[in-house]
């Protein structure tokens, strides 16, 4: 049975932490954290890890930054080396040597006693686990896109709510002030009516041929890397290089929809619908196992008129970034503090207090532990990553189809094309099965 | 495994009209032996055109002996970069592309006939042969803004010879429509430099010339050129440096199929070529050996052998054949029912059905379902057949 943490059990917990005379780290006075004064060890968020790669390993040091507001206390992966390197920052930074270390994410779910967890896996083990985090009423920090298919999406939108949880997608763009304001602008009709919007992601896949079968590395758990994705042999390709794959991923496509897809989404008010029709086409490599799209062009259409074109960053005037075109001009964003329009000017504006204000944050890791303290939503919630890689999905199977899809955004389905709607979803390899929510 | 009927219909859409064409060869300072045939098997092998070689006399040599008929013919390629032709030539040649007639200028051709004004008007841009200032402008990209420089300095330049990424500059022309916005080119001398009157010009594609190999002018050179001459339509590849056997350079597919796209634009206007599935992308050069395109008979004659650490093109194939038949019933199910043949083949091995597994689970239909069925008995090919099964049968 799920361990139905909640925020009693939580405290009773620590309270009996601090009874075993556990060691903790110091208490550090946490201004940073709004609340002035002093975090007692009882409040801090009991956090664990599932996925120590790049990006897992980029979460939990902007975790273990947020110092006394967080209890770091286990990591999960299936590379054995990975783990230990996880740990190994993680007791550094605890100024302890009590880090608990799992090979397998049910394992980990099963013994730990925790709050909230961080997870940074490749994109076809998010269904399960993702699902499998909500039922077992953790309030999750998951990385984008948070999902592979559809289906696996419409499963975890479900289970966060049903349990209550606090979600935050690691869309942290939101959390950046450029974007925000960029956004802000655009949804209150600093450039009139929003018609058009441009999304420009990276160009992907770099190609790799078709190597060889390899000897597994002995630190790898490749059967459990793999999951529920269908059994191939280990060719030297599993960290970082799976997002060239299609088995796990969609590409640059997939992995960029969950910022500037979301950040388009937010300053134009699609964050809860998607597209009614799209269409498009892809450039393939002509061959190597690294096989999804390298170029990718689609237009989405939406019931209120607005039409939004996403395509790889060398397709576009003005290349990677967020182009929100108004009937009275236009705003653009990208990372590195980029914002301009069509009249600098508009970029002054400030937003009035009886316009539409969006969510502010200024550090997305920190906004994650306030909520889950306080119980209300984080800035990047579950519906609105999934309605964000929703967009990338459906273009991936208009790509793959060669056809003009339909798309219901309120009963989300496929209309009419039966072959289409088969791509919503990825059987799973046995045993393995998406959770019941 | 090949159905007859699959070929009927996936050569229907070959083109009935031939277009006579004439290369013209004999001199240049690069391997015009090895390059003019490759160039006429890569015009032949569209079916749009003919194409006829024909070389001058050597250097040196009567240049009154040789007289073409230009009249006769839809389209001139030109692989020449030596003497000067007969007035009498010149004068034929200026006609026949001023009443409309076609042309491709292939590497070296825009090195040719520095002192012809209008020859250099119908290549827009050249090189070398002492071009300098008072020939024209250089033209290139420069932090994506087109410049026309009038600078002083001499005309055409490469670096080392290196592969290099192409990128597309017009989108929407028709012989560029289509293609990647960025595409590796193989091992090639990349031109820079070049100079010319640049008059009713076009510059589809560029290359960024960069010093790491030498030479560069960190500037992105054009490689791919359109001109208008009157009613003549003029396309100027700057690639292809040709090596025995072609070499990297003419092997390469993007080099091979734009060249083909050019040729048919400068004949009519106008591209019916589709866009191959073995087009380059920036994820790799794409060699053509033979300088052939892989039919879908063929790779369904070949899928069956694939396996593990072998090339995946004839899938490649496969796949970019059903996204260009965008739903249609018919072309759908005569490929299925060659993916069928695979699964039941007893030759075809384990990986190869693997594949036409993955794909028949979305794009297969009722048709498929016993083929797949009998599989889930296969330990080898449970997996894969449950996969499709549970996606065909939802």
């Amino acid at each position: 049975m799920a361990n139905k943490s909640s925020r009693r059990d939580f405290v009773k917990r620590s309270a009996a932490v601090v009874a075993g005379a556990i060691v903790l780290p110091q208490i550090i006075p946490s201004s940073a954290f709004g609340r002035g004064g002093r975090i007692a060890p009882s409040d801090r968020i009991v956090i664990g890890s599932i996925g120590t790669g790049s990006q897992g390993m980029s979460n939990m040091r902007d975790f273990l930054e947020l110092k006394d507001a967080v209890q770091f206390v286990a990591v999960c992966d299936v590379d054995a080396l990975r783990l230990a390197k996880a740990k190994q920052i993680v007791d550094l930074a605890n100024k302890n040597s009590d880090c608990r270390t799992y090979g397998d994410y049910r394992e980990f779910l099963e013994k730990e006693k925790l709050d909230a967890v961080s997870l940074a896996l490749p994109d076809h083990w998010h269904g399960i686990i993702y699902t499998e985090a909500a039922n077992r009423k953790l309030n999750v920090y998951g990385e984008k896109p948070i999902c592979r298919t559809i289906h696996d999406g419409k499963t975890i939108v479900e289970a966060v709510k049903k349990n209550n949880i606090i979600w935050q997608t690691g869309s942290w763009q939101r959390s950046q002030p450029h974007f925000r304001h960029g956004a802000e602008l655009a949804v209150n009709g600093r450039v009139g009516k929003i018609k058009y919007i441009e999304v420009g992601l990276p160009d992907g896949n770099k190609g790799i041929g078709t190597p060889p079968v390899m000897e597994i590395p002995p630190e790898l758990n490749w059967e459990m890397w793999l999951g529920p994705a269908l059994k191939v042999p280990y060719r030297g390709v599993s960290h970082w290089d799976w997002r060239w794959i299609l088995d796990y991923s969609g590409g640059q496509l997939t992995d960029w929809a969950g910022h500037h897809i979301d950040i388009a989404n937010w300053g134009a008010g699609l964050e809860h619908t998607g597209p009614v029709e799209i269409s498009g086409s892809g450039v393939y490599p002509a061959e190597g196992i690294f096989n999804v799209p390298v170029e990718y062009d689609f237009l989405c259409k939406y019931a209120n008129g607005i039409e939004m074109r996403v395509a790889n960053a060398s397709r576009l005037a003005l290349g990677m970034g967020t182009t929100w075109h108004g009937d009275l001009g236009w705003i653009h964003v990208d990372r590195g503090n980029r914002i301009s329009a069509s009249d600098p000017k508009i970029l002054d504006e400030v937003i009035g207090e009886n316009e539409i204000q969006l969510y502010k944050s200024d550090n997305h890791w920190q906004n994650f532990i306030d909520c889950v303290r306080s119980g209300k939503p984080a800035i990047a919630p579950v519906e609105v990553a999934y309605r964000a890689i929703s967009v990338a999905l459906l273009g991936e199977i208009a790509m793959t189809t060669g056809q003009t899809i339909k798309w219901d955004p309120d009963k989300e389905e496929i209309i009419g094309n039966p072959r289409a709607s088969r791509m919503l979803s990825r059987p799973y390899r046995q045993p393995w099965t998406l959770p019941t929510v | 495994m090949i159905a007859a009927g699959l070929l009927t219909f996936f050569s229907a859409c070959k083109n009935e009209t031939v277009y006579p064409t004439l290369i013209i060869t004999g001199q240049n300072n690069h391997n015009w032996k090895a390059s003019s045939p490759i160039l006429k098997q890569i015009l032949d092998e569209t079916g749009l055109f003919t194409a006829e070689i024909m070389t001058t006399p050597e250097k040196g040599g009567d240049m009154n002996t040789f007289n073409p008929d230009f009249s006769k013919y839809k389209l001139v390629v030109l692989d020449y970069n030596g003497d000067s032709w007969s007035d009498k030539t010149n004068t034929a040649f200026l006609k026949y592309v001023k009443d409309g007639g076609g042309v491709v200028v292939y590497h070296a051709a825009d090195n040719s006939f520095p002192a012809w004004k209008e020859y250099n008007e119908m290549i827009g841009l050249g090189g070398w042969g002492n071009r300098n200032q008072k020939d024209g402008p250089y033209v290139y990209y420069k932090n994506n803004v087109l410049v026309t420089d009038t600078a002083a300095g001499p005309g055409g330049s490469h670096g080392k010879r290196r592969e290099f990424i192409v990128k597309t500059r017009i989108t929407d022309h028709p012989i560029t429509k289509g293609l990647p916005a960025r595409w590796l080119h193989g091992n090639d001398e990349l031109y820079s430099q070049l100079r010319g009157p640049a008059k009713n010009m076009q510059i589809l594609a560029t290359a960024f010339a960069d010093t790491a190999a030498g030479g560069g002018t960190m500037r992105d050179e054009p490689m791919l050129m359109t001109i208008t001459y009157e009613k003549g339509r003029i396309f100027h590849t700057a690639m292809g440096h040709a090596d025995e056997g072609g070499g990297p350079a003419m092997q390469c597919a993007g080099f091979i199929v734009t060249l083909q796209r050019g040729a048919e634009w400068a004949v009519t206007g106008n591209v019916t070529q589709p866009v191959p599935f073995d087009f380059p992308t920036t994820a790799g050069v794409v060699l053509r050996p033979d300088f052939k395109e892989i039919t879908l008979e063929e790779a369904f004659v070949n899928i069956g052998n694939y396996d593990i650490a072998k090339s995946t093109k004839y899938l490649s194939c496969i796949q970019s054949q059903i996204r260009s038949l965008s739903g249609d019933e018919e072309g759908l199910q005569k490929i299925e029912k060659m993916m069928n043949k695979v699964l039941i083949s007893k030759e075809a091995t384990v990986e190869s059905k693997k594949l036409m597994l993955r794909e028949l689970s979305w794009m297969g239909t009722d048709y498929s379902v016993p083929a797949i069925k009998d599989l889930i008995s296969n330990a080898e090919l449970k997996d894969e057949a449950e996969f499709a099964m549970a996606r065909l049968t939802k």
